[in-house]
Formats: C-alpha cells, structure tokens, sequence
C-alpha cells in the first residue's frame, strides 16, 4: 500500500512538472500595438516577419533602416516615402493608432546580408551603431523590443562574424526573442535569455510565428 | 606525287563526311525525337501555343498547350517548364500534372516543353547525353535532354548585343535565344519574342492570376532552391515556403526579383499582365561547371565527388552530401511548391481559386519515384496520346 501511495504522488509530481514545464514554453508575453518592424543586418527575413504579422491580420509599420527621428515620429513614419537605401510602409491601422502616436513594440528581424547593408548604404559597423541609437532610444521610451531570428544556420556565424555581431547587438537587450529551433541549434539564444532574464520562444518553424504574434498581440 | 596528293585529299574529304555524318545522326535523330504525353483525365482541351500568335505558326518554337478546367468556376494558373530544356525537372513535374491533375475549380494552363526549339537542341562541348531515361512500372520512358538556349538552326544570326524589347537593356547575344530573357516578347519581332509574346497573350486574353515558370539552378549559383518573385507576389511566396518547409520538411527560401534586371518571366509578367508570376529553382547539379562527365546517371542521381568536395569546403548554396540530390527531390519540390502556391492564392483570393487534387507531393515522389506517375502510352486510348 505504502508503494502504492509513493507511486502516486511521484507519478502526480510528475505530470505538475510537464504541465508547469509546458506551460512556460506556452507562456507567450503580450506586447502592445502600434508596432514598428524593421531589420537588424538587412537580411531578407524582416519581410518575411511583415508578411507573418498580415497573415496573423496585425497592421504595422516597416521601415529597414529607422533611426532616432523616424522612431520619434511615430505611427506613419512621418511621410517618409521609400527611395534608394531607404524602404518605408504603413499597414497601421490610422483610425485607431493616427499618425505620430507613439510605438508601444518594436521587432527587429535579426540576420546579417552584406547586399542588403550595401544597398542601404550601410557597413556592418554603421548598422551596430544605428542600432545601438534605436534600442537606447526603445529603453528610455519604453518600448517593447522584440528580436526575432528565424534564418537558421544559415544566418549565424563563427563568433565575432556579421551574423553574431548583429545578435550581439539586438538579442541581450531585448524583451522577448522568438527564435526557431535551427537559429537556436547550438543554445546561443538560450544562453542569453537566461543571462538576461528574457522570455524566449523557440518554435519548429517560422511559419509558427503567425500564433505567436497573434497571441502576442491579442 | 600528284597522285598521292589527290589520294590524301579525298581520305581527308571522306573522313570529313564520314565524321559529320556520324556525329550529325544522333543530333537529326534527337531533332526528330517525339516524346509521347498521355493526356490524363483532367485535360479536357489542347491546343497550340501558335493559337495566340500567329507568328508561330508552323514553326518549331510552337508546342502543345494542356489546359485543364474544372467543373466549377474559379480563376486560372499558367505552368510553364522546358523554358531553359536542359533543366527537364520541370518538365516531369509539369507531365505529372497534365497525366495526373484533376481540376474542381477554376483551369490549369500548362506548356510542358515552353522553349520547344532548344528541347531538340544540346549544348556544343559540354558532352551532354541526348536523351534520359525515368524507370516506370511498365518499362523505361525516354525523353530528350535539350540546352539552355534555342537551336541556333531555329533563329540565327545571334545579334552582336541582344537589346531586349522594349526596355533596350543590353544583354549577351546568346540570351536572344533564351526565353528567360526575352519576356515580354513582340509578335513580330526574333522567333523566341514570338515565345514569350504568345505566353503574354494567354495570360492577358484568359485572365490568368498565377504563372509558374519552372527551373533548375546550379548549387555554385546563390539563386538556387528557391522562389522568385516581384514585390506583388512576395507574400503568398514567402507563405508557400514557410508552408513547405513546416509540412513537407523541404527548404526554398524567397528571392526579390530585382527590378533592374529585365527579360525576366518573374519580372516581366507581373508588369505587363494581371497575372502574379513565381519562379521555381531546384538544385540541379548537372549543370555545375566543375564536375565529372556529363553523364545520364549524374543528371538524374546529381551526385560528384568534386562538388562534394566543394561542398566540404562550404562553396555550395544548398546543402550536399553523398545522397547527391535525386532527380525524384528537385520535381518533388516543383510539384508541391507548385501546388502550394495555388492554394495560399486560393486563401487570399477564394472566387479566384484553382483546387487541383491528383498531384503528388514531394515525400510521395521522393518515395515512390517520378517514373510512376507516367502512364503507359501503349495501353493509353490513342486519342488520349500527344506527341510533342
């Protein structure tokens, strides 16, 4: 009887410690809208982190290169139209977040392309640079950082390369970092999150970020 | 002496002949080589590709037009494959739909040998083999292995510089006779503008919303396993690889098509049509430059020592180890990418839906091989049998 009773209360501590350890890869932190996505390194992915959030039905704004005056213009990217070196769009919904209102979030989609920092005129030293101005003006404003790399191995490095020195840039300074499991293959992310303290969310694929972000922002 | 002179003339003459002659059969035979396509219970129309520009009439860049239409009412998808024939995956997965496709909704347009004339062309010095072979339940289905580019039998001379119409961009000579580079074509203008210019029109004339044109690229070329796609067909690009990669466990990721770069179906088409165009890259290592022969085997198994020992050295775009990467894994890409691109329209623009079932997806072809979704001509109604 008395193993009975041991078997049971192992077998119910074991089933709390999978609820509970499921229920913190589940716990999604919720950010605020409107929301600003841009690009850290100016690979391909932040497209692919616009087309995630219209799939998930959230508007936004994207601009791939903002700095501290775009950031304080808010919703609409102050009418900045896009040209050589420099993208904007506006897909916020304007009747409920009007023009100027402040970002609440801001995602950067991380991964380092030299064809897309040359385009945008752009070094790998400049775009740390830039980036350092963005997420100091994020934290003293109170903005949601949300880092997002979702390229795999393909967009990560040796340590010191471009790709490592834009996460280096971005992911110990966020608030939530949603990485796929190929991203994340050799725990980097992992690391950082439990240094800093950050939520992290590995998913399988990126097409699982659509409801992430929908539960993101519910 | 001047006997013997004469005498070493005319055994240089006859080995002349006797060499050109020789040589030449196999490339007349080739020419001349008819593959049969048993049109499959979805097809309920073929046409040619001349019946929508005339200036193809009774040349040999015109070729068959399948077109599938279904019961219901929804929009229309244009496949297109063999526009470069030396990357014939393209064309077995395009045959796979004409064989196999039933539509529900809407119509399947699919030009399965779109470059026509280079189907029956070879690449000069690269020792190509002149035709495959693909392993069916009923035997071996032999299909010709043509070149990148239109016979120069077909359109010559090549210009110096080809200006491409209408942008005037200067291209290389050679890419007058490549029908990726000649889109959006002209009805009278060089025999492969006619190509294109024809495509254009069924695209304009039927409303087409989707094109796929389909390709295979080399694994030392960045552009390879991947989507092409303009600005107004990035999204359901991007959610077709995203879809792929999570449900079928193959990666193709998504390229911009550069706006500056003109000739191009993925550019082209979606500025002068309605129409949403995707272009679909497999790796095809056959047509990496540094690699053993050119043989049969290696087009279809793709694997090389040397490019195995580049990929070591992390020279390649795609992942490659000694499994090469099969013939059954680049049509099983187009076949399903191709498929999933139709159904993330199909979300977005549902009156405009093209439902096509019958098909096979990647793991099904991977599995069970691209030979056995031919049918057997022999045992196939003759009505039902298109040469082309």
């Amino acid at each position: 009887m008395k193993r009975f009773n041991t078997a049971v209360i192992l077998m119910a501590f074991f089933f709390l410690f999978v609820f509970f350890a499921g229920s913190a890869q589940a716990a999604v932190p919720k950010a605020k809208l409107p929301v600003l996505t841009t690009s850290a390194g100016q690979s391909n992915d932040v497209t692919t982190v616009n087309i995630v959030l219209e799939e998930a039905g959230i508007g936004y704004d994207y601009c791939d290169v903002p700095d501290v005056d775009i950031l304080k213009a808010g919703v609409g990217l102050a009418d900045k139209e896009s040209g050589p070196g420099f993208h904007a769009e506006v897909y916020t919904d304007l009747a409920k977040f009007p023009k100027g209102t402040a970002y609440k979030t801001i995602i950067f989609a991380i991964g380092a392309s030299l064809k897309g920092m040359g385009a945008s005129g752009l070094t790998v030293d400049t775009e740390e640079a830039r980036l350092k101005r963005t997420i100091d003006y994020c934290k003293q404003n109170k903005v949601y950082i949300i880092a997002i790399h979702v390229g795999g191995t393909a967009l990560r490095g040796a340590p010191g390369s471009d790709n490592e020195r834009m996460i280096d840039a971005v992911a110990p300074l966020a608030d939530y970092l949603i990485v796929t499991k190929e991203s994340n293959k050799d725990g980097r992310f992992t690391k950082i999150a439990k240094a800093k303290n950050t939520p992290l969310t590995e998913v399988d694929y990126a097409l699982d970020l659509v409801e992430i972000m929908k539960k993101v922002f519910e | 002496m001047m006997r013997r002179t004469w005498v070493i003339k005319a055994i240089l003459v006859v080995s002349f002949l006797a060499l050109t002659i020789l040589g030449g059969l196999g490339l007349y035979e080739q020419r001349r080589f008819d593959i049969p396509i048993v049109a499959g219970p979805g097809v309920t129309k073929v046409v040619k590709l001349s019946d929508y520009s005339q200036g193809l009439k009774g040349t040999i860049a015109d070729t068959l037009v399948f077109i599938l239409e279904g019961k219901e009412a929804g929009g229309k998808a244009l496949i297109m494959a063999n526009t470069h024939a030396n990357e014939p995956e393209g064309m077995l997965a395009a045959l796979i739909m004409i064989e196999n496709a039933v539509v529900d909704r809407g119509t399947l347009i699919i030009i399965p040998q779109f470059n026509h004339s280079a189907s029956r062309n070879t690449k000069p010095g690269d020792g190509y083999p002149l035709y495959f072979e693909i392993e069916t339940e009923w035997g071996k289905k032999t299909f010709r292995m043509g070149n990148r580019d239109a016979s120069p039998l077909d359109q010559w001379p090549d210009p110096d510089v080809y200006i491409h119409y209408p942008e005037k961009q200067l291209l290389s000579f050679i890419d007058a006779r490549n029908t990726n580079r000649t889109w959006p074509g002209r009805p009278n203008g060089l025999l492969m503008e006619r190509v294109t210019f024809a495509a254009m029109e069924i695209m304009r004339r039927e409303k087409v919303d989707i094109a796929v044109d389909i390709h295979g690229a080399e694994t030392m070329f960045p552009v390879t396993n991947c989507i092409v796609a303009p600005e107004k067909s990035l999204r359901i690009a991007t959610m077709a690889a995203l879809t792929v990669k999570a449900k079928e466990g193959f990666d193709s990721h998504v390229e911009p098509s550069p706006v500056g770069f003109r000739g191009l179906s993925h550019r082209e088409i979606g500025d002068h049509a309605e129409t949403l165009p995707f272009l679909l890259e497999a790796p095809i290592p056959f047509l990496d430059q540094p690699t053993g022969p050119k043989t049969e085997k290696f087009l279809l198994d793709g694997k090389d020592p040397f490019l195995l020992s580049l990929a070591r050295k992390k020279k390649l775009f795609v992942p490659y180890d000694e499994s090469g990467w099969p013939v059954e894994k680049r049509v099983g890409q187009h076949c399903s990418l191709t498929m999933e691109i139709l159904r993330q329209h199909a979300k977005r623009v549902p009156d405009r839906a093209v439902e096509v079932r019958g098909v096979p997806r990647y793991a099904d072809i991977v599995k069970n091989g691209v030979g056995s979704y031919f049918h057997d001509p022999a045992k196939a109604e003759r009505s039902k049998i298109y040469l082309n």
